[in-house]
């Protein structure tokens, strides 16, 4: 579904991604896990486009030089250097790192402006579906999305990326500074939109323990770099990898 | 009782001047400082089309709201455009734009006294013992229109959701497939749209001149200073606050300090509570 080769990101002279290459196959979970600074986020920027937001505004403000190599076939489609908005019109959309909820707009608006590029139809459908998956946020659609609790609104930000109708979901931390109830509740509910939507998820985590039983495959990212990938089984087996990232 | 009506009057009238510039200001972070030009080319674009082509009233106020809101899209799309994110540059070009529009009036001929649009309504009637003509209860009638209508755009439909999405996180709106540029472009649309209501709405009551350009700009400002930069609701409260005030010293202390309220505003304002009313400034982002 999704192929990126020899990405590669500079933050002026600071490697941030260094040839780094993954794939997320239709109705696949997909984790990418790594500490801080090893490039989770700007992978996810990269892939969904933010990235050129980025360095249009710092080229713009003289700040920054940003470039970006490789290329990302999505759909059989080169999608590299295409807007944010466009891509996220072909269905990937991003769930980014930290929530960015509408905090000044109430829980329904938020769905409702998730829905923007949704057909009537989809978004009451969709709408449903949100509801159906966190029950907790049909009691609050009135409550604004600033008051919210951290987990309530992540279980927002996932609600509104799925009303933008994606095909592939991108996830970025999204247990980040959560309760391990909470981390139950949303590593359920990211398997049950697989399941049931037919939406292929690309999860990002530092810690790869509560989001493993549900990844398909995996890639490990140090300093910019992939340095492993391989499927559940084979990465939990791995020595190194159990230690370092599973806390096993 | 009649600084009570006058000032309810001028206080909608503020709010006219301003919404457009919140507006902008808002969805795009974009101090449109060529508003009050704005405000002015709606006056004559509307009186060229009555005056000039002869067109009936109604037709040229459509006609006007259109071309102002185009005028002030083109802007957007070839100046504004490119050199958004830079506050200072989009300052200096936005004003630019508008000293261009201004003198340009003027140098084409559209100066004095004798441009006048006509009243929508003529007479006047009595509230309480206080002469009021009719054209400024439509002021305020209209006000109230456009404010609500504003509001319900924003809260209900698909493009209003979005540009509030922009608003608040430019970023994230992105992701959910909005095209920010495209939203700060409508967003100028509408705001030049607005600015030209304002005129065709408030224009009647006195000549069109170039000069009310320089005025309702520094207003406009003011009100969105002390409401709160980029909020809507605060502007709508900071007009009455503005607005009384300016009426309250046009009675007590004399016509002449009617500009210095505004500009009194701006400082106090900066001074106590630099963010306004309602205004936020965006915090720090903390790390994690």
């Amino acid at each position: 579904m999704l192929e990126a080769n020899g990405l590669m990101v500079f933050y002026e002279n600071m490697l941030a991604l260094n040839n780094v290459s993954i794939r997320c196959d239709e109705n696949q979970i997909v984790g990418v896990f790594g500490a801080n600074s090893a490039g989770k986020s700007t992978l996810m920027y990269t892939l969904s486009g933010i990235i050129e937001d980025i360095r249009k505004k710092e080229e713009m403000a003289g700040g920054e030089r940003i470039s970006v190599l490789g290329n990302i076939t999505y759909l059989g489609n080169e999608i590299m250097g295409l807007k944010p908005s466009k891509r996220a019109k072909n269905g990937i959309v991003l769930c980014p790192e930290r929530r960015r909820i509408f905090k000044e707009c109430n829980v329904l608006e938020n769905l409702r402006i998730g829905g923007y590029l949704a057909t009537p139809a989809q978004a009451k459908d969709t709408l449903e579906y949100v509801f159906k998956v966190f029950p907790a946020l049909e009691k609050l659609q009135k409550r604004i999305g600033g008051f919210l609790s951290g987990g309530e609104q992540q279980m927002l930000a996932i609600g509104r990326a799925l009303m933008a109708q994606p095909k592939l979901l991108l996830l970025d931390e999204p247990l980040l500074g959560l309760s391990p109830l909470m981390q139950v509740v949303l590593v359920r509910a990211t398997k049950e939109i697989r399941d049931e939507k037919g939406v292929s998820i690309i999860i990002t985590e530092q810690y790869a323990r509560p989001v493993l039983p549900i990844v398909d495959y995996a890639f490990i990212l140090e300093n910019g770099a992939a340095v492993l990938e391989g499927t559940r089984d084979e990465l939990m087996n791995n020595p190194d990898v159990r230690s370092a990232y599973f806390g096993i | 009782m009649q600084i009570l009506i006058y000032g309810t009057i001028n206080s909608v009238a503020l709010a006219l001047f301003a919404l457009g510039f919140a507006l902008v200001y808002g969805v795009s972070r974009l101090p449109n400082f060529a508003h009050g030009a704005l405000y002015v080319l709606g006056g004559f674009i509307t009186w060229t089309f009555v005056n000039s082509l002869g067109l009936n009233y109604l037709v040229s106020i459509i006609l006007a709201l259109v071309a102002n809101g185009i005028i002030g899209a083109l802007i957007y799309q070839f100046v504004l455009i490119r050199i958004r994110g830079m506050e200072i540059s989009e300052i200096i070009a936005s004003y630019a734009m508008g000293l261009a529009i201004l003198e340009g009036l003027r140098w084409g001929g559209f100066k004095g006294m004798t441009y006048m649009l006509p009243a929508f309504i003529e007479g006047s009637t009595e509230i309480a013992g206080v002469p009021v003509d009719y054209q400024r209860l439509l002021v305020v009638g209209i006000g109230a229109a456009v404010v609500t209508i504003l509001w319900l755009f924003t809260h209900y439909t698909r493009v209003g959701l979005a540009l509030r999405g922009v608003a608040q996180d430019e970023r994230a709106a992105m992701m959910l497939g909005i095209d920010s540029d495209r939203m700060a472009l409508a967003a100028m649309g509408f705001g030049s749209m607005l600015a030209a209501m304002a005129a065709i709405v408030l224009l009647p009551l006195g000549s069109i001149v170039v000069e009310a350009g320089y005025n309702v700009l520094i207003l406009a400002i003011a009100v969105c200073i002390v409401g709160g930069l980029g909020s809507w609701m605060g502007a709508v409260l900071a007009a009455f606050i503005i607005g009384f005030a300016q009426i309250l010293t046009v009675v007590y202390l004399g016509a002449h300090y009617q500009m210095v309220v505004a500009l009194s505003a701006i400082i106090i304002t900066l001074i106590l509570r630099p963010s306004g009313l309602f205004g936020r400034q965006k915090e720090l982002e903390e790390r994690v």
